[in-house]
């Protein structure tokens, strides 16, 4: 939300939306585990700094930059004559961002979306180690006691996690394309 | 009507249109014409607020557009660009119906009014359904002529619209778009880079280069006279035949001199007919009025016996081609005389080789 949103306001300002998405690559290349631990550290004065609020922290950190980007490119792909022709024919901005940009960016957002969701899932494994809990539990558990069975069984499950999300994700974005940008002559 | 008063636009320093007057008569087809970056695309941006003025005044059906909110001014005046102005995600339903539903016309209206607009534009109706991804060139331009349309406005405004379009497809594209201009007589603006595409269409031509206008005139007017040398050398070399293409088929259509039999008759009793008749030519015609062949007595000559053909793919003249483009026909054909069809496909009647050349001697 927070990403497409932010998208959305740097698509008509290429200025911020070049700084934005400098910042959100730099956040990219923090590897995850570090980040965990940046925001353990940040959160630590506000009693927060186990659990759920870093974990949640740290993987909107890393979705930012793929949703972010996708939104911004998106709403610039479509085609200035397109948006010319709207305004040409009497629509108002309003119109032009519901009827005409928004239905033609969609597929392209989406699949930021789809992306940030897939990698949010292996970024978050790494959530059990400041007890957050989730999948990423039976894989440092087995680690620690040596039990390969366990950990197998974590990587499995969240693999499967990351696969059945990607399938559904992928098929949310074909059913939300608009029927006009697949159909071939 | 449109009246442009010492109306002058700058980009920074660059004077993009110099202190432009001019009067747009209602139900005419004005022609701007120039090489690029001249100013005319701007002049007509101008004119739908699309691209604000600095100086002067334009004046549309009475009022300043400075005084019409530039949403509610562009409902009411159609806009046509080249083929990329369609939005690919709607239904060509949907396009041509995008205006009516801002207006907020009933669902009823709106289908009738899209489908009338496809029959004008000579598009089969189950085209509605399609997306302009599956349509040509040639059909996305009909479409978006069709969506400028929709919600009748008196003035329609163009950029180029056939300039995407290869030659061929472009001619008739001219052709139809003349028909149907004759059939709806609005008020239009049409910016074009091509010479013979103006003299074609337009009723008044107006040229324009570096941000000033050089001549605004009649078509005919401008072909006898042009105003300087940039004119002289935009008409080219061949001004008299241009002029020839001034003249238009449908006025040198005649009804006799043939006769029209039904594609069910014999040839037998065609030949009867025209016999009885004293005539040598028969045209044969379907229910719906289309040509479906022709029968023809040769001229008598003494060194053969006269023959009577039967020709099912005959040469055809266009009712909306100019006086040019027809002789050129029937230059190819070796034919001195054609049946002409209108954009339907139905016969209108026959042009004769004859009727050109006393036109051209008259001049």
């Amino acid at each position: 939300m927070v990403s497409v949103s932010l998208g959305f306001y740097i698509s008509s300002r290429p200025n911020i939306a070049k700084y934005v998405i400098n910042v959100a690559s730099i956040m990219m290349t923090i590897p995850s585990l570090a980040l965990y631990g940046i925001m353990v550290v940040l959160f630590a004065p506000f009693k927060l700094g186990l659990g759920i609020v870093p974990s949640i922290s740290a993987i909107t950190i890393y979705s930012l930059l793929p949703i972010t980007r996708n939104t911004y490119l998106a709403l610039n792909q479509v085609k200035p004559g397109t948006i010319e022709a709207a305004r040409g024919i009497g629509m108002s901005n309003n119109q032009i961002l519901w009827k005409i940009k928004i239905p033609l960016s969609i597929p392209v957002i989406m699949s930021g979306i789809r992306i940030a969701i897939v990698m949010g899932v292996s970024v978050a494994t790494y959530a059990s180690l400041i007890a957050a809990g989730g999948l990423g539990y039976f894989i440092f558990a087995g680690i620690g006691r040596a039990n390969s069975t366990m950990v197998l069984v974590g990587a499995v499950l969240i693999s499967a996690l990351g696969i059945g999300v990607n399938y559904v994700l992928l098929k949310v974005e074909d059913w939300i394309t608009p029927k006009g940008l697949k159909v071939k002559s | 009507m449109i009246e442009l008063t010492n109306v002058t636009k700058k980009f920074g320093n660059k004077i993009a249109v110099n202190n432009f007057s001019l009067h747009i008569k209602k139900g005419s087809l004005t022609m701007f014409i120039g090489p690029s970056g001249c100013g005319k695309t701007t002049t007509l941006r101008m004119i739908n607020r699309l691209t604000p003025y600095d100086k002067g005044n334009i004046v549309v059906n009475g009022t300043s557009i400075n005084d019409i909110d530039p949403v509610e001014l562009r409902r009411n005046i159609g806009y046509v660009i080249q083929e990329i102005g369609l939005f690919p995600h709607l239904t060509v339903f949907e396009n041509i119906a995008i205006v009516p539903r801002l207006l907020k016309w009933k669902q009823k209206k709106i289908e009738q009014r899209v489908e009338e607009l496809l029959e004008l534009v000579t598009l089969d109706q189950s085209f509605a359904h399609k997306y302009p991804l599956q349509l040509s060139g040639g059909e996305k331009q009909r479409v978006g002529l069709a969506r400028a349309l929709a919600a009748e406005p008196e003035i329609l405004l163009m950029d180029e619209p056939f300039g995407a379009i290869d030659p061929i497809n472009r001619l008739k594209l001219q052709d139809s778009f003349l028909e149907i201009q004759e059939e709806i007589k609005k008020t239009i603006v049409f910016v074009t880079h091509d010479i013979n595409e103006a003299i074609k269409l337009g009723d008044k031509i107006a040229i324009i280069n570096e941000g000033n206008l050089i001549q605004y005139d009649n078509v005919s007017k401008i072909l006898s006279d042009p105003a300087d040398e940039f004119v002289e050398s935009l008409l080219g070399q061949d001004r008299s035949i241009k002029a020839l293409s001034l003249e238009k088929t449908k006025d040198f259509i005649i009804k006799d001199g043939f006769i029209t039999v039904s594609n069910t008759e014999s040839s037998e009793n065609v030949k009867k007919k025209l016999q009885d008749n004293d005539i040598r030519l028969a045209f044969v015609l379907d229910e719906g009025n289309h040509l479906k062949g022709r029968f023809l007595f040769e001229k008598p000559s003494k060194t053969k016996k006269q023959k009577f053909i039967y020709d099912s793919d005959p040469w055809i003249a266009e009712r909306q081609n100019n006086l040019n483009e027809t002789l050129s026909k029937m230059l190819e054909a070796g034919e001195k005389q054609l049946p002409v069809v209108n954009r339907k496909k139905e016969f209108v009647g026959l042009i004769r080789l004859s009727d050109i050349f006393e036109e051209v001697n008259k001049k």
